[in-house]
C-alpha cells in the first residue's frame, strides 16, 4: 500500500475503466476459480493438507454444543459406569477376617474322609453356627468365654422331715 | 313452641348425663393411664438407687471361669451371692465402680445355696427387708450382671412360696418369682419397690420365673456367722411324718425319737403331735422343715406337742445338725465378727 499514493491510483484506475474482460469470461468464472484452488492446494505438501483438515475439523465444533444436555447425560454415564466398575471390584481378602474364621472341614472322626476305595464319596461336614447366642453376647472379649451362673435346680435338697 | 320445648328437655337431660358421665370418669382413665408411668418411676428409682450395691462377681472353679452376681449388705464390704458363684470358686474378683477388687469367701452354705464374701474395702449396702411382708402379685425388681453386660433391672412380681419343686423340699420356703431371670445373674438381690432387699436370686424356674432364697435364711446364716463363725442349723433328733387325722390343727405326728438326741433327753415320743416350734405353728409335716431351718444348734427352742389330750411344752436345746457335723472338718473359733478392713470412708446406700 506504501508503493501507490492516492493520485497514482486514481490514474491507474483511469487507465483501465476502459478495459473489458474477453467474452465469456464471467460465465466460466466460478469453475476457473475452482481449478486455480485446487492447483493452489496440490502444490502444498502432504503434511500441510493434513494438519488444515485437522484444524478446520476441530474448529468446526462449537464449544456451546459441547455442554449441552446429551453430552452432560454421556459424562453422567461415563462416570457412573466407572464407580460402579470400582465397587464391584473383588475386595482383597482381610487378615483378621482369615484369622477368625471358624474351622469348618475339621473332621471329628476319619469317617468323612474321601477314599479310593468308593468312586462317589460323600461327606459331612462338621459345620457349626458362627455364632451362639452366647459369642453375639460377647462381642469385645477374647479367650473362653466363662460360665454365667444360674442354677436351674437347687444345689440341695431336704429328704426327709428330720428335726 | 310448647312441643319443641319438651323435645329440647328430652334431649338435653341425657346430654347432661353424658357429660356429667365424661367429667366424673376422665380422673379414672386419666389415673388408670398413669399408673403404669408411676410403677415404671418407682423401677427406675429402685435401680437407681440400689444398683451401686450390686457388683459383678468373676471367679474360677473346677470347670473354668465363672460369672456371677452378688450386692453389698454392709458397708465394709460384706456381699452375698449365691453358692454356686461364690461357694467353691478360687480367684474371687469383684467388678465395682469399674475397678476389680479381690474377694474372699468367708462362709458358703449348701443347704441355704448362699455364699458370703468379704472385700476389704469402704462399700454401699443394701437396706434389708422383710419377705414376711410379702403377697402374691407383690412387685419386686432385681439388679443382676446378665452375660457379660452392665447391670440390668427386671421387673416382676411375686408368684407363690413355695416348699418345694422338681419333687425335691427346699430347706426353707422360697419365694416363687415371675420375672425373666438370665444367665449371670445368680445371687443378685430381689428388692421390693422400696429398694430393700427380700430375697436372693439363687434358681431358674421355667421360662420367666425363678426361685429366690427370703432373706430371712440368708440373714440367719449370717447371724450364725457373726456368733459361731460358721452356719450352725440345730435339730432335736425326731422324724416327722404326716398323719392322717389332724389333732388341735396339725398333722405332723412324730414318728422315730433318735436315741442320745435333745429329743430323746427331753422326753419326746413317737406318736406325739407336733404343735408348734418356737414362733412356728405347725400344721402339716412340711412345716417342720421351715421352723427346723431357723434352729441354732446350742439354743434353746419351745417345742409344744400333743399327747393324747395333754398339750407339753418342752424347752430343748438343739443339737448341732448331722449334715453340719460331717461338713466341719475343724470347730470354727467362736463368737468371730466380720473382720473390718476400711482403706475409704463407706458410702451408704441409699
Amino acid at each position: 500500500m506504501d508503493e501507490f499514493n492516492d493520485n497514482e491510483i486514481a490514474k491507474l484506475l483511469r487507465l483501465k475503466r476502459h478495459e473489458q474482460p474477453p467474452p465469456g469470461y464471467f460465465d466460466n468464472f466460478l469453475h476457473e476459480f475452482h481449478r486455480r484452488q485446487r492447483n493452489e492446494l496440490l502444490r502444498q505438501p502432504l503434511w500441510r493438507i493434513c494438519a488444515d483438515r485437522m484444524r478446520d475439523f476441530v474448529f468446526s465444533f462449537n464449544l456451546s454444543t459441547l455442554t449441552s444436555y446429551p453430552v452432560a447425560v454421556t459424562a453422567v454415564l461415563i462416570c457412573a459406569a466407572i464407580l460402579s466398575l470400582r465397587i464391584y471390584q473383588t475386595p482383597q481378602p482381610a487378615t483378621t477376617a482369615i484369622k477368625d474364621r471358624p474351622v469348618l472341614a475339621v473332621p471329628a472322626s476319619t469317617d468323612g474322609e474321601w477314599t479310593l476305595a468308593s468312586p462317589v464319596a460323600t461327606r459331612v461336614f462338621n459345620t457349626r453356627s458362627l455364632r451362639n447366642m452366647t459369642e453375639s453376647a460377647q462381642t469385645h472379649r477374647t479367650g473362653t468365654p466363662p460360665r454365667y451362673v444360674l442354677d436351674s435346680v437347687p444345689v440341695s435338697y431336704e429328704t426327709t422331715f428330720k428335726f | 313452641m310448647r312441643r319443641l320445648s319438651s323435645f329440647n328437655c328430652a334431649l338435653g337431660l341425657p346430654w347432661l348425663v353424658q357429660v356429667a358421665f365424661f367429667a366424673a370418669a376422665t380422673p379414672l382413665f386419666a389415673q388408670s393411664a398413669a399408673e403404669p408411668t408411676a410403677i415404671s418411676r418407682e423401677v427406675k428409682d429402685v435401680f437407681e438407687r440400689c444398683s451401686k450395691a450390686v457388683v459383678k462377681i468373676e471367679a474360677t472353679d473346677q470347670h473354668g471361669q465363672l460369672s456371677g452376681t452378688g450386692f453389698f449388705v454392709d458397708p465394709t464390704g460384706t456381699l452375698y451371692t449365691a453358692y454356686s458363684v461364690g461357694g467353691e470358686a478360687e480367684n474371687v474378683n469383684v467388678l465395682f465402680k469399674g475397678k476389680k477388687y479381690p474377694a474372699h469367701q468367708l462362709m458358703a452354705d449348701l443347704r441355704s445355696g448362699i455364699a458370703m464374701l468379704k472385700v476389704d474395702m469402704a462399700s454401699p449396702a443394701l437396706p434389708i427387708g422383710s419377705s414376711e411382708q410379702l403377697e402374691i402379685a407383690t412387685p419386686v425388681v432385681t439388679i443382676g450382671y446378665p452375660l457379660d453386660l452392665a447391670e440390668t433391672p427386671s421387673f416382676g412380681m411375686i408368684a407363690g412360696f413355695d416348699r418345694k419343686c422338681f419333687g425335691g423340699y427346699f430347706p426353707t420356703k422360697h419365694l416363687r418369682v415371675n420375672l425373666p431371670p438370665q444367665r449371670g445373674e445368680g445371687g443378685a438381690p430381689l428388692l421390693n419397690l422400696k429398694g430393700e432387699v427380700v430375697g436372693i436370686l439363687l434358681y431358674s424356674f421355667e421360662n420367666n420365673s425363678c426361685y429366690a432364697l427370703p432373706i430371712e435364711a440368708a440373714e440367719k446364716i449370717r447371724s450364725d456367722y457373726v456368733r459361731f463363725g460358721e452356719p450352725r442349723y440345730g435339730w432335736i433328733g425326731t422324724d416327722v411324718q404326716e398323719a392322717n387325722t389332724p389333732v388341735d390343727g396339725s398333722r405332723a405326728v412324730t414318728t422315730e425319737v433318735m436315741k442320745g438326741t435333745p429329743a430323746a433327753d427331753a422326753g419326746l415320743k413317737p406318736g406325739d403331735v407336733v404343735l408348734q416350734i418356737g414362733r412356728t405353728k405347725v400344721h402339716e409335716a412340711e412345716d417342720i422343715l421351715e421352723a427346723s431351718f431357723f434352729l441354732t444348734a446350742g439354743d434353746a427352742v419351745p417345742i409344744t406337742i400333743a399327747r393324747g389330750d395333754e398339750r407339753i411344752t418342752f424347752q430343748i436345746q438343739a443339737d448341732l445338725h448331722p449334715a453340719s457335723k460331717t461338713r466341719l472338718a475343724a470347730p470354727p473359733p467362736l463368737n468371730r465378727a466380720i473382720p473390718l478392713n476400711l482403706q475409704s470412708e463407706p458410702d451408704l446406700t441409699p
